[in-house]
């Protein structure tokens, strides 16, 4: 388990999170929501260990991850995000071998089986191997996304941080990522995924967490989370949830969302 | 592409055998084979081969190496294949600082060492400047490694027109067009800690590096400790770089096309380019210091001159052929 007490982040005085607390589970699949800017890949990244708490503790199954040192937390913690910054004459394969690095202690210079296994495994996963000798400046935005997601898959880890893993997917492959983000999550792992479609969280996720106005507006399962005020809260957007059997329906309510003239 | 690497290793005796069979005297193979296996013997052809050729063809060797991984690490690091080892200011430091010390009459066995100590000076501004936080900027260092060198090149430029006499003026010449003339054993030991220490942080951080090249967060996020692999990194192409500028003066481009040759050879893989950019840079060094003691003997052309002449339509060549398409 994965648990978040009394999270700030930010610098100096003003925070950008504070007072946030909650847990992600394993075999779970946990989103997290909330408008632009409100701090997401910021929370994401702390969570990672690659940006300092600014307060609050962070637990992976009982002890606290700042403990870690940085090898050993990233063969805990995987940290999957799409911003590129890459050197783009590295090939496919290159860039996901490069996700081994923290299961090699510094003197060990040359790749295990598993290593091979992991990258092979982890290309096939999000349907990349047929490009594993393409330059990554070949690629399209969708092709560079599910290669990043190969680089996470590859570090074989069991937390699984995806920062909005459906972004410049095509429907197939958002839907194919989504699918393995809780398949993932079934196999033991925590999965918490950025992810923006109110239908996309409420049919893929178990777990939602919804940040707005400096904090966590709500945690839970998807419909205890998703009610018109607490979306109202998060996105100044008035929406309509219908429940039924299979899950949550949304549908802006624009009678209510259109400002009356005064 | 280990076995590519393997390959590489034979042109360094390869590229010693003709460094030492060519220069200003002609040596008779038989004397020259002769005068290998026998370094005490009396006679010219041994004295020539083991105190003028092979201390050279070592210095040689020594500069392509420490120029080629210098370059291969800052490319890397700071993912731009038109970075070249330079960019610390190491050289535009050195320069300035020897052109002050000859025109000021500085004894002449003590200007490399002048040159080294204010290489590493500008060096540790450059990244001062490059700072971000407790990490490196790739940008910042950039602009701070291109502005500083400018600077240093005026103040060069300034002592060359109105202060440097004669004499002066042409031992900071020399110095600029980069050359092997006059150096020796007693200049290598002096630079070879410097050089091996460089190499050893470079070897140490090249798994770390092969990361680096995702990005900077996402390597952090696998586990590397980027600030440190920075600061390691630079501090090792800065020492490889004062070390090969101590050595030789300002010898362009094998930092900037060693890196590209060997990446074409043995792939992108640093833990493979790294030894393969040292052996390539070595053999390159060699043999255009033989041609430059050769082309025209008696006068010797600048080594530093003639390795812009072959390497700049070289590199064109390659960059506008095949790394177009590479780098897009």
């Amino acid at each position: 388990m994965l648990a978040l007490r009394d999270v700030r982040i930010g610098r100096g005085p003003c925070a950008l999170l504070e007072h946030v607390s909650f847990e992600a589970r394993r075999g779970e699949v946990l989103a997290l929501m909330g408008a632009n800017g409100v701090g997401k890949t910021t929370l994401l990244a702390s969570i990672a260990g690659i940006l300092p708490l600014a307060g609050g503790m962070l637990e992976l199954d009982g002890a606290p991850i700042a403990h870690l040192d940085a090898r050993t937390r990233a063969t805990r913690i995987a940290f999957i995000e799409s911003t590129s910054g890459a050197l783009e004459s590295l090939t496919v394969r290159e860039a996901v071998e490069n996700a081994r690095y923290p299961h090699h202690r510094w003197w060990e210079w040359t790749a295990k089986e598993s290593d091979a296994r992991a990258v092979e495994a982890a290309l096939g996963q999000v349907n990349v191997t047929h490009l594993a000798s393409r330059q990554l400046a070949t690629l399209s935005a969708g092709e560079r996304q599910r290669v990043w997601i190969a680089v996470g898959l590859a570090q074989d880890a069991d937390v699984l941080l995806l920062d909005e893993p459906t972004s410049h997917l095509d429907v197939r492959y958002a839907l194919e990522v989504l699918d393995l983000a809780r398949a993932l999550a079934r196999t033991g792992k925590i999965v918490i995924a950025v992810l923006h479609l109110l239908e996309e969280a409420a049919d893929y996720a178990d777990r939602i967490a919804l940040l707005g106005a400096g904090g966590l507006i709500a945690s839970g399962k998807p419909a205890d989370v998703f009610t018109t005020p607490s979306i109202k809260r998060a996105y100044s957007v008035e929406v309509e949830v219908t429940r039924y059997a299979g899950g949550l329906a949304f549908r802006r309510n624009a009678a209510l969302s259109r400002e009356e003239p005064a | 592409m280990v076995a590519r690497l393997v390959a590489l290793a034979f042109l360094v005796p390869l590229a010693f055998a003709i460094g030492a069979a060519v220069g200003g005297a002609a040596i008779p193979p038989a004397d020259l084979v002769a005068a290998l296996f026998h370094p005490h013997a009396s006679g010219d052809a041994s004295t020539i081969v083991w105190a003028l050729r092979i201390p050279r063809l070592c210095l040689a060797a020594a500069v392509g190496a420490c120029l080629g991984i210098a370059g291969t690490i800052m490319q890397a690091m700071l993912r731009n294949p038109l970075v070249d080892p330079y960019l610390t200011g190491v050289s535009s430091g050195a320069g300035a600082a020897i052109a002050i010390a000859v025109t000021l009459g500085v004894a002449l066995p003590i200007v490399p060492a002048i040159g080294f100590a204010a290489g590493l000076a500008t060096a540790i501004l450059v990244a001062v400047l490059a700072r971000r936080g407790t990490g490196l900027d790739p940008e910042r260092l950039i602009l701070a490694g291109v502005s500083l060198s400018a600077l240093f090149s005026a103040i060069v430029a300034l002592v060359l027109t109105r202060l440097a006499r004669g004499g002066s003026s042409d031992a900071i010449l020399a110095w600029l067009a980069g050359s092997l003339v006059g150096r020796g054993w007693n200049e290598l030991i002096a630079a070879a800690p410097y050089a091996l220490a460089g190499t050893a942080i470079a070897f140490v951080f090249v798994p770390a590096l092969n990361v680096l090249r995702l990005g900077e967060r996402r390597a952090a996020s696998l586990g590397v400790d980027v600030t440190r692999v920075q600061w390691a990194l630079l501090a090792a192409a800065s020492l490889l770089t004062a070390a090969a500028v101590a050595l030789a003066g300002m010898v362009g481009f094998v930092g900037l096309i060693v890196p590209h040759l060997a990446r074409r050879i043995v792939g992108n893989d640093l833990r493979v380019m790294l030894p393969a950019a040292a052996l390539l840079g070595a053999a390159l060094v060699i043999i255009a210091d033989a041609a430059s003691r050769s082309l025209i003997a008696p006068v010797e052309i600048p080594l530093g001159v003639l390795l812009a002449f072959i390497g700049v339509p070289a590199f064109l060549y390659l960059y506008l052929r095949g790394a177009a398409k590479a780098y897009a």
